[in-house]
């Protein structure tokens, strides 16, 4: 203990010399309960070791088994459930019943109080709430034939990130990370930003579930002012890190101790994944998170605000080898005031996420992330009669409008296509299933093959469904 | 999943006595149908409803438009959303016909064309006429449906089972081991050796008051070989005030409880509750008083109505478990669907509020009785002004807040009048300004309720309309799609038969008495089910808010059922519910690991063995502070600030609970959503929360204070300082190895530590608070710092406190095994 302890002293902290106490620390433990979460740890060092590959939870980054461009992902999701006709699936049919009923509908038509517009080399409409989004519709993918199951907010939010409605199921991020590991093993791989206060369904929406503690998101703060409250407790103000490192060593010897009576529970071996990247975080995320790092004139590019802050985040995060970034940008429920309030949300997200495309194909970083921004269902062509004298739209779960673009996404381009009146998803129509194995099929995974196997049975992100929609790859 | 077929065989055979039975009914709703009459229908009417009604409104359809089956009579009677598809005998009022005459642009079928040929009309007109003959009955599918739904054990009447027989008789203490022991015994499993006196003395003290035992405690315990040792710990705690802050913040999680309104036009409305606190005072009370649980139903739900409330005015804030929820931007039937979702989910374990728009999915609950509840709650409304508790009004303190909130409703009006002069003149600029003035007018008001130290508490009631009303179903939950007007009135599922509609005023009392009353068997089953969870770290039922038929299958039925049975018998007495289940054997079980018995039964859904639980939020923050002697244990009251330095070390569940914004550290420790009851929180295992042991101060300050005490450095060794810290912490002495851990780290400490790495050290980092979060305790004032700890110094550690630091830090602090 003593001759470890001094060549700690000895050396600055680098992060390297911290590992190698890891393995000193496994070598003398006998390679207890801690034996596949510090292997974990060790990550790619480790693996030429006996202990077989497969059997270890690991954030090792692994190729996929196909082919693929996209190895980053950033879901912004609209939470709330944006409007369609207003945004991305113009209908002028609704302009002409506006104020009358529509065949074979209850209510009355609502037009869209947005002029939409033809943009870019493919000519796609966008609605004048997007005007930068709009400049960049070449790059895009607009699916405008989604569909899903259950029109109310929280089942439906969980139900886009997890595929399930009723049963605790991992997050898409949390299936990402598990097939591909990550780049960076002091950052967590998959990390989810919200803007103050939790989305419905909380932790649902980046949950692990029954794949290992790792796989789970990280769920962070962005409203706070700066990176010591964006992290709560990043710094510890009283112990240098030389210092702490031995002290954490200390803790899981402990727990070694602690545990040798009790089950080897999975929830005390993630607890030591999360204590090692929580000690590993302290410098990196910090660094990741401050954005005083950056140059005012890409501040400025974001827009200062809270989505442009959340997005400037989601690069720093991209370009340090996060593999999975969930950016929560909701507010999109407008039963009532949609005329006034629907462009409010739309200029939020407008201008940061325009600038986070630029951004990330200045870097070229653009041909391997996969942006994806939706929400969990759409809105009805018809004025929501639970609304006041400036009216809003409904629930509709049988049409609302996802955009893709980036890694390997068919850019300039829209499929599938709603009704007349953009009520129901006609033409290619999309499902919740069909976009996951999409998305998992521009990572390089068959999505039938991506499975997990708990309590006897191997489960995968689609259920038993799923269809890779070919034409929007490139 | 509307289609089952593969169980249907099974069914079937058992329902032979139910078809016939559904076939009389059916026959005598009309006249029997004669033979020529049946073959008319037969050549010329179900082909044509077959080819082309059957894709959408039968069930083989995908999935069924308009609520509408034509697959059988009844539906056909019933109709869909937009009412009966046949009136017998009256083609001119059936809206079947309508449909397929094509003359109403709105109500066309088969909706795409082509239109049905003239002479397939008359002949739908003609058997209309003559009555609509048909001789359909429910299809099997439809019947299994209903009738499994009307089997499932959730509410099948309440028995109170006998205990099984056992071997093992030696081992079962009580009647509730022998229903756990029976099960075991049926897998060949035993179950653990019980657990150590240490390891029981702080299971049970955490379970109950959520606070480690003090080494004293421990110690008594120990000494005490009399056989009713642990009945005794077990009521001290019981007995505990600390008891209710633990088991009151259960409840709040089901409350779905918030201090602030969520959802608000922030610009013309204050999002604060200056008063939520009321109702969480009232929960704790409750719990300590060991209030009968079917009296704390109805007070939640109706304590106005009680003559008791006429004395004791307190019990009106019982109310506030209506009133807490979010407000929804002020949609008023969004606010009654919150109220009908707490009320069901949170004594009943039903998702009542999945049959707003349609008929519950799973469970046999109509749209039509979510809308009996609906009208109860939009019978009631929130009164201008809340009603005062507390009646020592008087004294200097008072005067002042008398005249500052007087003031402020002067200034109200006076603005409020200008507003209606400026709305005249349609001066918008002025009007604007005017608004702002009023929304600051009504958080000074906030604020000042909040935080005056002689403002007086006051009750979130609900009160009646006085003129309650029924409400009429909203087809698919729209508001103005208005259905036939339903009577206020219990669910059916759970009326046993017997359901007048309620008469008292909205009904909200009626309401609480079919909720407590004895032909409802779910009442209790979903009480005991949360305590024994709470308890065990999983309940019977997985799903503690939802018993429907989407639950899984209890892992012991009739264990569950007698508890419940006991738990009505007992009076609802929920501390006799705790002495029970605790006396037990098998809540003493060790939680110690056995490889065989973890394959056969993973989960230890049969409870082999103790779980091991990782304490809550509140729990760790609380044991934290109360090792560290720095545990504030003042009661009750106006919430406190446990978020920003210098934090309130009062205990956790006084902190304020922001529900638009809540604070990170919970979140991160799986904080229950105040927006849902939450029966179950989640259990989730992030980085954040070792950084939080790692470097908040709070926990840092724990471990200097460890160190500093008297006793501490009284000890005369190493050896016996480690003892100390294990005994104060872990509350046992340390092993050998464990001592050896401990002096080598102390020893092998740098010589002078140093704060190296931090430029924001003897700085708090996160009292800071930011323009964009109005609603926190830069406004809750003095009394908002009331209770708080003091600033401290980051002086760096000692080698000791940085020890005990570990010490705190290492999982056995964290979880209860």
């Amino acid at each position: 203990m003593g001759s470890d302890n001094k060549y700690i002293r000895d050396h600055s902290p680098r992060l390297e010399d911290l590992f190698v106490t890891r393995r000193q620390f496994l070598q003398r433990t006998g390679m207890g309960l801690g034996m596949l979460g510090l292997a974990t740890l060790l990550g790619e060092e480790f693996l030429g070791s006996k202990v077989a590959a497969e059997e270890i939870a690991t954030l090792a980054p692994k190729a996929p088994p196909l082919p693929a461009k996209a190895k980053h992902v950033v879901h912004i999701f609209a939470q709330g459930a944006p409007s369609h006709v207003d945004t991305w699936d113009p209908k002028p049919a609704l302009a002409q019943y506006d104020g009358k009923p529509i065949p074979g509908m209850d209510g009355l038509a609502m037009a869209s109080p947005f002029k939409f517009e033809k943009k870019g080399k493919s000519g796609i409409e966008v609605s004048e709430v997007f005007p930068k989004l709009g400049e960049l519709v070449d790059d895009l993918t607009v699916i405008r034939s989604m569909y899903t199951d259950i029109p109310a907010h929280e089942v439906a939010t969980v139900f886009m990130n997890t595929g399930s409605t009723r049963f605790s199921r991992p997050s898409l991020g949390s299936w990402v990370l598990y097939g591909l590991g990550t780049e960076n093993q002091n950052m967590p791989g998959f990390i989810s930003l919200r803007p103050g206060g939790t989305p419905p369904g909380g932790s649902s929406n980046w949950q692990a579930s029954f794949l290992p503690g790792l796989y789970q998101g990280v769920s962070i703060n962005t409203k706070a002012p700066g990176v010591n409250q964006i992290i709560g407790n990043i710094r510890n103000q009283y112990t240098p890190l030389d210092e702490q490192r031995r002290q954490l060593d200390l803790v899981h010897q402990l727990n070694e101790l602690h545990s040798q009576n009790l089950q080897k529970d999975a929830q005390l071996e993630a607890r030591l994944q999360a204590f090692e990247m929580a000690f590993k975080m302290q410098t990196e995320a910090t660094d990741a998170f401050d954005l005083r790092k950056e140059p005012d004139a890409m501040r400025d590019m974001y827009g200062r605000t809270p989505q442009g802050n959340q997005m400037l985040i989601a690069r720093r995060l991209i370009e340090r080898g996060v593999r999975f970034v969930q950016v929560w940008a909701g507010g999109w429920d407008h039963h009532q005031d949609i005329e006034e309030r629907l462009p409010e949300r739309a200029k939020e997200i407008d201008q940061p996420l325009a600038a986070f495309i630029n951004d990330l194909k200045q870097r070229n970083l653009f041909d391997s992330t996969l942006v994806i921004w939706g929400g969990e269902f759409g809105r009805k062509p018809v004025k929501d009669r639970n609304g006041n004298d400036n009216p809003g739209r409904d629930h509709n779960a049988k049409a609302f409008t996802t955009v893709l673009a980036g890694g390997g996404v068919r850019g300039g381009s829209v499929y599938g296509a709603t009704d007349e009146f953009g009520a129901a998803a006609v033409e290619n129509k999309v499902h919740i299933h069909d976009l996951h194995a999409t998305i998992l099929a521009l990572l390089g995974f068959d999505h039938t093959k991506l499975t997990y196997r708990y309590n006897g049975r191997d489960f995968r992100l689609t259920d038993v469904a799923g269809q890779v929609v070919t034409p929007v790859l490139a | 999943m509307n289609k089952p077929p593969f169980i249907l065989p099974g069914v079937l055979r058992q329902l032979c006595p139910a078809l016939g039975f559904l076939a009389a009914i059916v026959r005598s709703l009309g006249a029997e149908p004669t033979p020529s009459q049946l073959q008319f229908f037969e050549n010329r009417i179900r082909p044509v409803l077959v080819q082309n009604c059957y894709k959408c409104h039968s069930d083989q359809s995908e999935k069924v438009k308009g609520g509408l089956w034509l697959d059988t009579r009844d539906g056909l009677l019933k109709g869909g959303d937009t009412g009966p598809a046949i009136v017998s005998g009256d083609p001119e009022h059936s809206l079947l016909i309508r449909a397929v005459r094509y003359t109403d642009p709105d109500l066309q079928m088969p909706p795409k064309g082509p239109q049905l040929p003239d002479s397939v009309v008359a002949d739908l007109v003609s058997w209309v006429k003559m009555g609509a003959p048909d001789p359909r009955t429910a299809t099997v599918a439809q019947k299994a449906r209903t009738e499994s739904s009307k089997s499932h054990w959730a509410w099948q009447p309440l028995r109170k089972p006998s205990p099984p027989a056992v071997q093992d008789s030696g081992w079962a203490r009580t009647p509730v081991d022998k229903f756990v022991l029976a099960k075991l015994e049926e897998k060949g499993l035993k179950p653990n050796p019980p657990a150590d006196k240490r390891t029981l003395i702080r299971r049970a003290t955490f379970d109950l008051i959520g606070l480690p035992p003090t080494p004293a405690e421990v110690e008594a315990f120990l000494k005490d070989e009399s056989p009713d040792a642990f009945e005794k710990v077990v009521d001290r705690l019981l007995a505990s005030p600390h008891y209710g802050e633990r088991w009151g913040r259960h409840w709040l999680d089901v409350a779905r409880y918030s201090d602030t309104k969520g959802q608000v036009r922030r610009q013309r409305e204050d999002p604060t509750y200056p008063f939520a606190w009321t109702y969480r005072d009232y929960v704790i009370r409750s719990f300590n008083e060991d209030k009968p649980y079917n009296l704390f139903i109805i007070e939640q739900l109706a304590a106005d109505k009680l003559p008791a409330s006429t004395r004791n005015p307190t019990n009106l804030c019982a109310l506030g478990f209506l009133t807490v929820g979010d407000r929804f931007m002020e949609m008023q039937n969004d606010i009654i669907n919150d109220r009908i979702d707490v009320v069901t989910k949170g004594f009943l374990g039903l998702t009542v509020t999945c049959a707003r728009c349609h008929d519950h999915k799973f469970d046999p609950i109509p749209t039509k009785d979510y809308y009996s509840l609906f009208g109860v709650f939009s019978s009631c409304a929130e009164p201008k002004f809340e009603p005062v508790i507390v009646k020592n009004l008087g004294g200097p303190d008072y005067s002042d807040y008398y005249k500052k909130r007087m003031d402020l409703e002067q200034e109200k009006d006076t603005l409020e009048a200008k507003l209606r002069e400026l709305r005249r003149k349609g001066d918008r600029e002025a009007l604007r300004n005017t608004l702002r003035d009023l929304r600051q007018n009504q958080t000074r008001v906030s604020q000042l309720e909040l935080t005056h130290p002689a403002a007086p508490p006051r009750a979130m009631v609900l009160e009646d309309l006085r003129r309650p009303h029924d409400s009429p179903v909203l087809i698919r939950g729209d508001a103005g799609n208005k259905g036939p007007v339903v009577p206020r009135q219990f669910l059916e599922v759970l009326s046993g038969g017997y359901r007048p509609p309620f008469t008292n005023g909205s009904g909200r009392l009626d309401l609480a008495w079919a909720i407590v009353s004895k032909q409802n068997p779910i009442t209790p089953r979903v009480l005991v089910n949360r305590v024994w969870q709470h308890h065990f770290g999983e309940g019977f039922v997985s799903t503690p808010d939802d018993f429907g038929m989407r639950a899984e299958q209890p892992s012991h039925p009739e264990l569950l059922d007698y508890l419940a049975a006991r738990f009505e018998e007992d009076g609802w007495s929920i501390k006799k519910l705790h002495r029970l289940i605790m006396l037990s054997s098998v809540y003493q079980e060790s939680s110690a690991n056995n490889p065989r018995y973890a394959q056969i039964d993973p989960e230890n859904r049969l409870l082999w063995r103790a779980n091991i639980r990782r304490l809550e939020f509140e729990a760790l923050r609380d044991s934290l502070l109360a090792i560290g002697g720095d545990l504030d244990p003042t009661m009750y009251g106006r919430p406190v600030d446990i978020e920003s330095e210098p934090f309130s070390t009062r205990r956790t569940i006084y902190g304020l609970v922001d529900r638009s914004d809540i604070a990170d550290v919970l979140v991160n420790f799986d904080f229950a959503n105040p927006d849902l009851p939450t029966g179950k929180r989640h259990d989730t295992t992030v980085p954040q929360q070792a950084l939080f042991l790692m470097n908040s101060p709070l926990v840092i300050e724990q471990a200097k204070r460890l160190v500093a005490l008297p006793e501490f450095q009284a000890c005369p060794d190493e050896e016996s300082r480690i003892d100390f810290l294990y005994q104060r912490i872990y509350q046992r002495p340390p092993r050998p190895e464990e001592i050896k851990l401990g002096s080598e780290f102390v020893a092998s400490a740098p010589e002078s530590p140093t704060t190296s790495n931090n430029d924001a050290a003897v700085r708090p980092i996160s009292n800071e608070i930011s323009a964009d979060r109005p609603m926190r305790f830069a406004q809750l004032g003095p009394q908002g710092r009331k209770g708080r700890g003091v600033m401290r110094k980051r002086a760096p550690l000692k080698s000791w406190e940085e020890y005990a630091h570990a010490l705190l830090q290492a999982n056995e602090a964290s979880f209860v095994n």
